[in-house]
């Protein structure tokens, strides 16, 4: 029966583009449209979980052959990627757990998001979501892996800024969006290192082919995938993305990174078991992460004062454990802590708009006196160790203000040396454009009044001064030595504009980043 | 080299020739446009024919036609097609189809002039792509200029668009100049190289100067002098600031062909690695410093960018500076990688860039400070931006993703550092095109006019229909492009391999 699991992830899609073609045909909504796109949705993903099911039931009764491969999706030269899939074992089973999941999740958003304008928008991005999930459970390739968990990212990007008319969330939705960026180059280097060094893509040989890596081969490999994982599982250095990801509707927030799509981070480590333990510094950097991620959400975690972010680091912790458990070489363990929380995290998160109806009455578990005693703990944790604004200083300011430097360079310098004819870039369109513009630069040089004096010597000395500067402005600059003056000034500007620039530190790091580079390649 | 039965090529290089002239000639406006129309559509389904009758499973010169030109000097009319340069030429036909329908109605004066203009640039694209003799090429290539520079200066919708027409004439002129020379120095070294003379053997056919002998200091002037007027027209940094400009001034649709069409890649790509091969394995590493310079220079500016037109400017300067990365990592992961992305852009760029024309049409600007909040009031021209941003920045589903993948994948096989270079890039490109995103297209709708805008036409739908599909098709059967130039490339990375070994080994002893 391993044909199957090729219509488990194209059920969903076959979904997502019937309902995507009918919001583009006629996006109006009502109740009748919301009505049809929901009846697809939900059959879509019911079939998807049945199958999943029958699968699994296969794969216990031992009908399944392991692998199944549909034909080839890419060629060059050596590179081939197959469309393939894993049939048994561990990735059949969270397959099925996570299509329950996503059955019950689809039916709750059908309910909780009725009559919400952007209800069809929902329900297709859902829809790719199931699909990118049951890719990154499934496949039987890196790169197909990797479909699913872009797809799986991109899915949140639009559901964090599924109220778009809110900038706070379009603002997150993209930060999210970019550090998951920064996994995602990690598993395309983790891709590409597999392929150099072993010639595939395929998971199955990748893991039977795994003594012929030498160790620090294996160790930057699964460095890679572990990077990767520490980005889509929130882990540190990458946590804070969780709490800006809670933006979207609960029903999402339950299945993105309550339930589903956090896991798939510890998923991918233990679908790496063979490679991680060949590499015995990535398993403890696998236990020393997890362990800094769980003692980091346990003590901002008590901080929190809403349900949502609570339960956020909750689920960091929780994860947290998970990559201890795989760093030593637990996983077992790992997998069924794994299947375990999927299950109580999904319901926690879908019931947590009513927890406080429900918990009424129940009083808070107070935080033990010893730990309530250390003021700098408290401060610490309630900015959340400060991760957000350090990243935002250290990475996201230098690099906007390269772009900045360089973008003055490129129309003053650039554009002047080569362009002949002005281009009308600079030119203002409107009013608010010019006030904004006022705003940011400062206003010249500007004469003024300067020393005053006091007492009868003091004024005397004031009147000389305004004498002398009378004469100096009057006679001296305004006659021979403006364009002196001019001049200089305008090269003592440059001057400190270049010195200033040299002192900014993203052009230390930016020398520092260049040296790397060519370092590594040599 | 297998001769052609059917002048089929020339048929594709002149056919939209003659329809610019019919066009021009005629009176009657509707008519001249629906002509334009009709004429780009029959030669896209002979670019669709020539594609039938194209056989991947040759990695030569196919569709060849010969015949003798200016005698005196050997210069032949040459075109023929391969399997890196023969995808280009349905793509460039679809492009000039939706560019024409785009400014269906945009043009407010001399519409025959326009039309026959964008006809007269189609004929002339087929023949930069189609042409295997230097001087034929060299001939297109500066015939492209003309077109150009009375679009933008003509129908520019920015102030300074004469400025723009002047800037960028100015720049394609500045990048003729040691492409001639280098075709010279190639002809000459000929004549020297077989023992004959002046001006009676000299050669100007591509096959025949692949297989002369070119001595290495020479090899290392042509090959400079070829990457400098190919870069130009790339744009590669720092001669790209005609770009910006002219995205700024030109008229959007001409602007797309601009950015779709990037013939100085595919120059750099067909002539100047594999006629100085000796030179392009050694310089191998100039190639790949400039791409990473321009991949990050382009990219980085672009994060500061307010206005769509000009982000996409230097979104595009970024893309080229991937793909040459692509091309010097000299395998073929990256080459297919890169001429997958090259055909991206025929869709991608050009895409984005007409959507932004469709903005400014309605809107009057494409800055963020005049936009917020379209996706409430244009549902599906979101949808279609979303499409192709996504595209351009890679995701998975696009056709952009296998060719960013093979592109990395090459960049990595060959150099460590130049491979986390173009990840970086990567990541930079998610980061511009989402900011600009989420000010103009997201967000609370601050603006009267934008809460009036109306939404796609039908015309607009429809064109933008074309490229969307292709965009998918080829993002899940990315098979469909690589199986075409498999061969090719695979032919032209050996022979680049097999000089630079005979060469080493001719040093050794």
């Amino acid at each position: 029966m391993d044909f199957l699991v090729v219509f488990i992830p194209l059920m969903p899609i076959l979904s997502a583009v019937i309902i995507g073609l009918g919001f583009i045909s006629d996006s109006r909504v009502n109740d009748d449209r919301e009505h049809k796109t929901a009846l697809i949705a939900r059959g879509a993903i019911v079939l998807t979980c049945f199958l999943a099911l029958t699968l699994l039931v296969c794969d216990l009764l031992g009908k399944n052959s392991g692998h199944y491969t549909v034909g080839q999706w890419l060629a060059s030269a050596r590179l081939t990627v197959e469309l393939n899939f894993i049939t048994s074992g561990f990735s059949v089973i969270l397959a099925a757990l996570f299509s329950i999941v996503l059955v019950i999740v689809t039916q709750f958003s059908t309910f909780y998001l009725h009559k919400e304008p952007g209800f069809i928008r929902y329900l297709f991005i859902f829809s790719l979501f199931s699909a990118g999930m049951m890719l990154i459970a499934l496949s039987g390739n890196a790169v197909l892996t990797f479909i699913g968990w872009e797809m799986a990212g991109l899915c949140s990007y639009f559901l964090i800024s599924f109220a778009y008319n809110r900038p706070v969330a379009t603002i997150n939705a993209t930060r999210v969006f970019v550090t998951n960026r920064v996994g995602d180059a990690s598993f395309i280097l983790g891709i590409a290192l597999v392929f150099i060094y072993l010639g595939t893509t395929s998971w199955v040989e990748l893991n039977s082919n795994v003594e012929q890596l030498s160790l620090p081969i294996a160790t930057v490999i699964a460095l890679c995938f572990a990077v990767a994982a520490f980005a889509k599982s929130a882990q540190l250095p990458f946590s804070p993305w969780l709490a800006r990801a809670m933006e979207g509707p609960t029903p999402s927030s339950a299945v993105f990174y309550g339930s589903v799509m956090i896991h798939s981070g510890v998923f991918l480590v233990i679908l790496l078991q063979s490679v991680f333990e060949q590499a015995p510094f990535a398993m403890a950097v696998l236990v020393a992460i997890g362990l800094l991620t769980a003692i980091y959400s346990f003590f901002v975690g008590l901080t929190q004062t809403d349900v949502k972010s609570s339960i956020s680091f909750a689920i960091t912790g929780q994860i947290g454990l998970m990559f201890v458990e795989c760093g030593l070489g637990l996983w077992e363990l790992a997998s069924v802590h794994l299947c375990a929380h999927v299950i109580v995290r999904g319901y926690q998160v879908l019931s947590s708009p009513s927890l406080v109806f429900n918990g009424n009455g129940n009083p808070m578990l107070p935080v033990s006196p010893k730990i309530r005693r250390l003021r700098w703990l408290y401060n610490s944790s309630l900015q959340r160790f400060w991760l957000d604004p350090i990243t935002e200083r250290a990475l996201v300011r230098p690099i906007r203000g390269l772009g900045k430097d360089l973008d003055y360079f490129d129309s003053t310098f650039i554009d002047r040396v080569m362009g002949t004819p002005t281009s009308s870039v600079r030119a203002l369109s409107s009013l608010v454009q010019l006030e904004r513009k006022e705003k940011e630069t400062k206003l010249p040089y500007e004469a003024s009044d300067f020393g005053r004096g006091n007492g009868v010597a003091g004024k005397i000395f004031e009147w000389t001064a305004r004498i002398m500067n009378w004469f100096e402005e009057r006679l001296v600059l305004k006659g021979i030595g403006m364009d002196m003056i001019d001049i200089g000034r305008m090269l003592g500007h440059s001057a400190t504009t270049f010195e200033k620039l040299i002192l900014k530190p993203r052009y230390l790091v930016l020398f520092v980043f260049i040296m790397l580079l060519i370092a590594a390649s040599v | 080299m297998s001769q052609a039965e059917f002048p089929l090529l020339s048929l594709i290089i002149l056919l939209p020739l003659v329809g610019a002239v019919a066009t021009g000639l005629i009176r009657d406006k509707g008519l001249a446009k629906s002509i334009a129309l009709g004429m780009s559509c029959l030669v896209f389904l002979l670019t669709i024919l020539m594609l039938l009758v194209f056989d991947s499973n040759k990695s030569d010169f196919q569709l060849v036609e010969q015949y003798s030109w200016i005698s005196s000097i050997n210069v032949e009319y040459l075109v023929g097609v391969d399997g890196i340069s023969v995808l280009f030429l349905p793509l460039t036909a679809l492009l000039t189809i939706v560019a024409i329908l785009a400014s269906w109605n945009s043009t407010q004066h001399s519409h025959r002039f326009h039309f026959a203009l964008l006809l007269a640039l189609e004929g002339v694209t087929m023949g930069v792509f189609c042409a295997i003799d230097m001087v034929l090429f060299l001939l297109f290539w500066e015939l492209t200029l003309p077109p150009f520079f009375f679009l933008i200066g003509l129908w520019g919708i920015g102030s300074q668009r004469r400025g723009a027409a002047m800037k960028y004439t100015l720049f394609m002129l500045f990048g003729g100049v040691p492409l001639l020379l280098a075709i010279i120095l190639l002809a000459v070294n000929h004549a020297s190289q077989t023992g004959g003379v002046i001006p009676y053997d000299l050669a100007f056919s591509l096959p025949v100067l692949l297989e002369t002998h070119l001595p290495i200091e020479l090899q290392n002037v042509v090959f400079l002098l070829l990457l400098l007027g190919f870069a130009v027209k790339a744009p590669l940094v720092p001669l790209h600031t005609w770009m910006p400009t002219v995205s700024m001034e030109g008229p959007t649709h001409v602007v797309a062909l601009l950015v779709g069409l990037k013939l100085g890649v595919y120059g750099i790509l067909r002539f100047t690695l594999p006629l100085a091969p000796i030179a392009a394995v050694e310089f191998s590493w100039i190639l790949s410093a400039i791409g990473v310079v321009t991949l990050i220079y382009g990219a980085l500016i672009a994060l500061q960018q307010t206005n769509l037109r000009r982000l996409l400017a230097f979104a595009s300067v970024s893309h080229v500076g991937m793909v040459i990365i692509g091309i010097a990592s000299l395998n073929i992961q990256g080459l297919q990688g890169a001429i997958f992305q090259l055909l991206n852009f025929t869709l991608i760029a050009s895409a984005l860039m007409l959507i932004a024309g469709f903005i400014q049409h309605r809107l009057g600007s494409t800055d963020v400070i005049h936009l917020g909040g379209m996706a409430k009031v244009m549902p599906r021209l979101t949808c279609f931006y979303f499409l192709f941003a996504l595209a351009s920045i890679g995701i998975p589903g696009t056709s952009g993703f296998p060719a960013e993948l093979l592109m990395i994948i090459g960049a990595l096989t060959s150099h460590t550092g130049l491979g986390v270079a173009a990840l970086a890039g990567a990541i930079l490109g998610a980061a511009y095109m989402l900011s600009y995103t989420r000010r103009a297209f997201l967000g609370p709708i601050s603006n009267n006019d934008v809460a009036q805008a109306q939404d796609l036409r039908s015309r607009e739908f429809v064109l933008l229909c074309f490229p969307a599909l292709l965009v998918l098709i080829f993002g899940f059967f990315p098979d469909l492009i690589l199986s075409v130039n498999q061969l090719s490339t695979e032919a032209w990375l050996a022979r680049l391999r097999t000089v630079f070994q005979e060469s080493h080994l001719a040093l050794l002893e």
